[in-house]
């Protein structure tokens, strides 16, 4: 792979795993409101979904 | 850590999803104006009479390192001085301004790793102590120091207020980046579209690409953004729900307490059930 290859993997590599991970993050934060709504007495957050 | 102090006691009540319908047009504008860039940078343009095929990284470095510095640092220091000014003090502003600053601090990191694959082949180095380079590394640092910082439990409004200070000490790193090529002998270049004098040092097919690279990772940037401005208003919004659930248990927890303690006259009151 040359610099230029890199370069280009690194740019739109990188926005796409960190949008990938935003696009996670927010499914778990709506889960874990979901449950929080739903069911006050059982209103954990879910493992995992604090950043 | 319980989510009261993450979230804050008076974080504000968010319950309405936020999923703007405008945000799945400019998801969608950002993968075809960066696949545009990509291929009109990768096979279309011409290799640079000087530096051959390694100017084709700089179809994207400078586009990255402009949405680092000036949207992002533009966006978290507006939001930051809007939540500091008692008229527009709203929770929306520092929730912008957080989300600003984690992005930043992706492209930040982007902007140092595709400027070292640049200049390995070009000055020889991965790394050097410039200006341009310290510059933008203490950016990156002083973002990650921001975003350590929210992590700090506190009020919300203490916790908004702490963040905007911090926004506003990483935007006075902006404009020392900018101007450091111009400031001091660097070995970074000064300009790379247009010099002091606003001449254009691009043209042709590279100047369009070039001009497309930034549409591109501004709308990248745009949908980034309000992806994380989500994230925040759904923390705030399970931090509000939890509250109520932690005092709607101590409530009860007090009341059972006041039950047993009336029903057994100089009783254990003071015990713990």
């Amino acid at each position: 792979m040359s610099y230029v290859d890199a370069g280009y993997v690194a740019a739109v590599g990188g926005c796409f795993l960190y949008g990938l991970t935003l696009f996670l993050r927010r499914r778990r934060w709506e889960r874990a409101l979901a449950v929080t709504e739903s069911d006050p007495d059982e209103g954990t957050i879910p493992p995992g979904a604090r950043d | 850590m319980s989510s009261v102090q993450v979230n804050g006691s008076v974080a504000p009540t968010v319950r309405t999803p936020w999923r703007p319908r405008w945000l799945m047009v400019v998801g969608l504008a950002a993968v075809v104006t960066t696949a545009l860039t990509v291929w009109l940078g990768l096979w279309v343009t011409p290799p640079d009479e000087v530096q051959g095929n390694l100017a084709r990284l700089l179809y994207i470095h400078p586009a990255v390192a402009t949405v680092a510095l000036y949207w992002a640092g533009g966006v978290a220091l507006l939001g930051s001085l809007l939540y500091l000014w008692p008229r527009t003090r709203s929770f929306f502003w520092d929730r912008l301004a957080a989300a600003s600053v984690e992005v930043g601090a992706v492209f930040s990191a982007l902007t140092l790793i595709t400027g070292s694959l640049w200049g390995r082949p070009v000055w020889g180095v991965w790394w050097t102590w410039d200006a341009r380079l310290t510059s933008t590394a203490l950016l990156l640092l002083l973002e990650l120091g921001y975003l350590a910082l929210r992590r700090v439990p506190a009020d919300a409004h203490i916790r908004a207020r702490r963040c905007a200070v911090a926004a506003i000490l990483i935007a006075i790193d902006v404009p020392i980046v900018h101007f450091s090529v111009d400031w001091w002998n660097t070995l970074h270049q000064g300009g790379t579209i247009l010099d002091p004098g606003f001449n254009l040092h691009v043209h042709g097919s590279m100047l369009w690409t070039m001009l497309l690279s930034f549409v591109a990772f501004t709308l990248v940037f745009v949908w980034l953004l309000a992806m994380r401005y989500r994230i925040e208003v759904l923390q705030d919004a399970v931090g509000d729900q939890e509250l109520e659930i932690s005092l709607t248990e101590r409530w009860n927890e007090d009341a059972e307490l006041v039950g047993v303690g009336s029903g057994v006259p100089g009783g254990d009151e003071g015990q713990a059930p």
